[in-house]
């Protein structure tokens, strides 16, 4: 092997460790955080009562650790883990660092569909109900932006475009509807804008689970097309990748990603962009590696975000996404002035 | 507000008695007699023409705690919400009214006629424009909603604005006082402010003498909003005799975790809600539904007050606001069942609707209750 070889061998192995290495230190992270939330708690339970209330009932505190706590950090982590996951994909196919469910219009249309069902579908918001709501609106500006796409040929530029005009068109609507709603409706809008996981229960979780992880594997085999994709539509369909069938699906399963997410929780806009990005800044371009690395570290901002958000101010909760803000946007600030080169 | 009302006439003319020395009427032909009533006759005219053509005023401490000068006769107003029309029929002032917040025809029902009255936008955020457009000699708003652009766009109209809230039990009456003096509807003014006195002094004396203060959980309309310190909620807490668990946090709408409510353990929960309008509800169910919500929230089965039943919803319309003290009978109801045996609070309800609205009593305002839990 010539020198030169040897020395991109041993970067590329280098390299790959890193990969590795983030990966695994993604995992650990996730389950100190986890651990840590599941120990802070207004009831004030001492650790080995957590222990032990995890494998045998007793009574109060085992119903506080299985009703309350671990839901909520499982919704967290889910939750985290999708908007990880789905920022990489829009982001990918649309060749955009800006691209993500909600700079797409997917999460405002969930939004607004979650405030129409708040509105027009009978009293007591039911989880159920407001959740149906902003999953069909999702895949509403989903098929849109797929339907334009389609009619104009697909290109990065014209789903970013349409996108972003849905975004507004759903903003708009969901103010006009708040101007239409009594005192408890705009209470419950304003709120649901916020992103919450006090609704966080098992029966959510199941079905948000289906939602996100499903399309994950399907997402991860498809790594290599992601790669190739990144050098250009050109580069890709020379090398056999259906460019626009790609899109299309990746859209469609990111947007289903991205419904499941906020469906149960409301609005948590930050993490979807930023975790792609804190993600690359590290272990680079690599969808192989980058799929779950950022699933993985939106997890961890996620449930770091809810244990600070219930604890900082105990007994009152911050909204999550402004906890998810000032916590990602230093860190990301960090990460851009520390890297001199361009990462994207 | 007796102490702090000033009236006063600016411009009034005024006698002096203090003429000068060498002043000899006599050699005029003018009697010092004629000279007196002449001054006093001029001094008279002097005073009614000046109150006629400038207008008497009145200087008023508003809900924010500002002196605010009101020019008077005040006879057209508009109303920013429902607190101050609710005020403004129980002063029998229906027409005065020219112009409403447009929510107002969500409760056509509940207003009568007053709902045909012109509208002026959102209680929010109201239309300038249209209340430019309906002359108003006042409007009156909440001390907080809209902000203080209003003032100055209404200040280009010439329009005065005032700020009463209506919807704190302390302020009440001495805002409603002030709103009668206004008006010359002081008559009406000072029956209602006996009536609301003498039944909260009836509630205020009979709990000032128990020690017992149970823990409660007051929710907002929005799920695990507690009222904290300031809200109305906690207001009508303390007034029933119960001791807010959210008392000691740091904001009136705190969001709270499920589990802290658990690790308090409330004797008693009571949430606000607002299905539509309570006085065309013929059908507790909507409140009945949100009760039995709260009953299943994970791990709250633990909680004192779910176990026992204790758990009650109550509509927005007897939550703060004019008619909180039916809202605050209801309390006394679930937080000292056996302190007043006797108390109807539909009962006062009915009362208050037909003699100050006006209309007849029907609705839906709380949940049932359910059997051995409350009463």
């Amino acid at each position: 092997m010539s020198t030169n070889a040897e020395t991109l061998c041993l970067r590329y192995q280098t390299h790959a460790r890193v990969r590795t290495l983030f990966l695994a230190s993604a995992i650990i992270l996730l389950i100190v955080a986890t651990t840590i939330g599941l120990c802070c708690g207004a009831s004030g339970m001492s650790f080995w009562e957590i222990v032990s209330s995890l494998h045998r009932d007793m009574g109060r505190g085992h119903s506080i650790i299985w009703m309350l706590r671990l839901p909520r950090i499982v919704m967290a982590a889910l939750v985290g883990f999708g908007l990880g996951l789905a920022g990489v994909v829009f982001q990918a196919i649309l060749r955009n660092p800006l691209a993500s469910p909600f700079t797409l219009g997917v999460g405002s249309g969930a939004g607004f569909g979650a405030v129409s069902v708040i509105l027009f579908w009978g009293g007591g918001f039911q989880t159920y109900r407001v959740a149906c709501g902003a999953f069909l609106f999702s895949l509403v500006s989903a098929t849109v932006i797929i339907a334009v796409a389609k009619m104009k040929r697909a290109s990065s530029e014209t789903m970013i475009l349409t996108g972003i005009a849905l975004m507004f068109l759903f903003s708009s609507l969901t103010s006009l509807f708040q101007y239409m709603g009594t005192m408890e409706q705009v209470h419950e809008i304003v709120f649901w804008f916020f992103g919450s996981l006090s609704k966080a229960g098992w029966n959510e979780i199941g079905l948000a689970a289906a939602m996100i992880l499903v399309p994950f594997p399907i997402l991860l085999r498809r790594a290599w097309d992601f790669n190739l994709l990144a050098s250009g539509d050109e580069s890709a369909l020379a090398l056999g990748v259906n460019v626009n069938r790609l899109r299309m699906w990746a859209v469609a399963a990111a947007s289903l990603v991205t419904a499941g997410c906020i469906c149960f929780t409301g609005v948590i806009g930050f993490v979807g962009l930023v975790a792609p990005h804190i993600t690359r800044m590290v272990i680079g371009n690599d969808h192989r590696f980058l799929l779950p690395a950022s699933a993985l570290v939106g997890a961890v901002i996620l449930v770091t975000a809810d244990t600070l958000g219930r604890t900082l101010w105990a007994p009152q909760v911050i909204p999550i996404g402004i906890v998810t803000s000032f916590i990602g946007v230093p860190f990301f600030f960090y990460l851009l002035m520390k890297r001199s080169r361009e990462y994207w | 507000m007796s102490n702090t009302t000033n009236i006063t006439k600016p411009m009034a003319g005024r006698f002096s008695p203090n003429l000068p020395c060498d002043t000899n009427l006599s050699t005029h032909g003018i009697s010092a007699r004629t000279f007196w009533i002449g001054w006093l006759a001029v001094a008279l005219f002097l005073n009614f023409w000046t109150a006629s053509a400038f207008g008497a005023s009145v200087t008023i401490e508003d809900a924010r705690g500002r002196k605010v000068r009101l020019s008077l006769p005040i006879k057209t107003v508009v109303a920013l919400n429902s607190d101050i029309l609710e005020i403004l029929r129980t002063l029998k002032a229906e027409d005065c009214v020219a112009g409403v917040f447009s929510e107002v025809v969500r409760e056509r029902e509940f207003w009568g006629d007053l709902a045909q009255r012109p509208k002026v936008g959102s209680w929010r955020e109201p239309n300038m424009e249209a209340i430019a457009a309906l002359k108003p000699d006042l409007v009156i708003a909440y001390s907080r909603n809209p902000g203080q652009l209003l003032e100055n766009k209404m200040a280009l109209f010439g329009i005065q604005v005032l700020r009463l809230d209506f919807y704190k039990v302390d302020t009440l009456e001495r805002e409603v006082r002030v709103m009668g003096q206004l008006l010359n509807r002081e008559k009406e003014a000072v029956r209602f402010c006996d009536w609301y006195r003498r039944h909260l002094g009836v509630f205020r004396e009979k709990i000032a003498r128990t020690l017992r203060r149970p823990a409660v959980y007051i929710e907002s309309y929005t799920d695990y909003h507690a009222a904290g310190p300031g809200s109305g909620g906690d207001e009508m807490c303390v007034l029933a005799g119960g001791s807010n668990i959210a008392a000691g946090l740091s904001i009136p709408y705190p969001r709270v975790t499920p589990e802290w409510v658990l690790s308090r353990n409330p004797e008693v929960i009571i949430k606000a809600a607002a299905y539509g309008n309570g006085y065309v509800l013929r059908d507790p169910a909507p409140f009945n539904k949100c009760r039995d919500a709260i009953l299943k929230r994970p791990a709250w089965h633990h909680i004192s007050a779910v176990a026992s039943g204790n758990v009650h919803v109550m509509d927005s319309a007897i939550w703060t606001g004019p008619r909180a003290i039916i809202g605050i009978a209801h309390m006394v109801r679930w937080i000292h069942p056996d302190l007043f045996p006797d108390l109807n609070p539909e009962a006062l309800h009915k009362e208050y609707l037909e003699a100050f609205q006006g209309i007849a009593y029907h609705g839906v305002f709380v949940s049932d209750n359910i059997q051995g839990g409350g009463r």
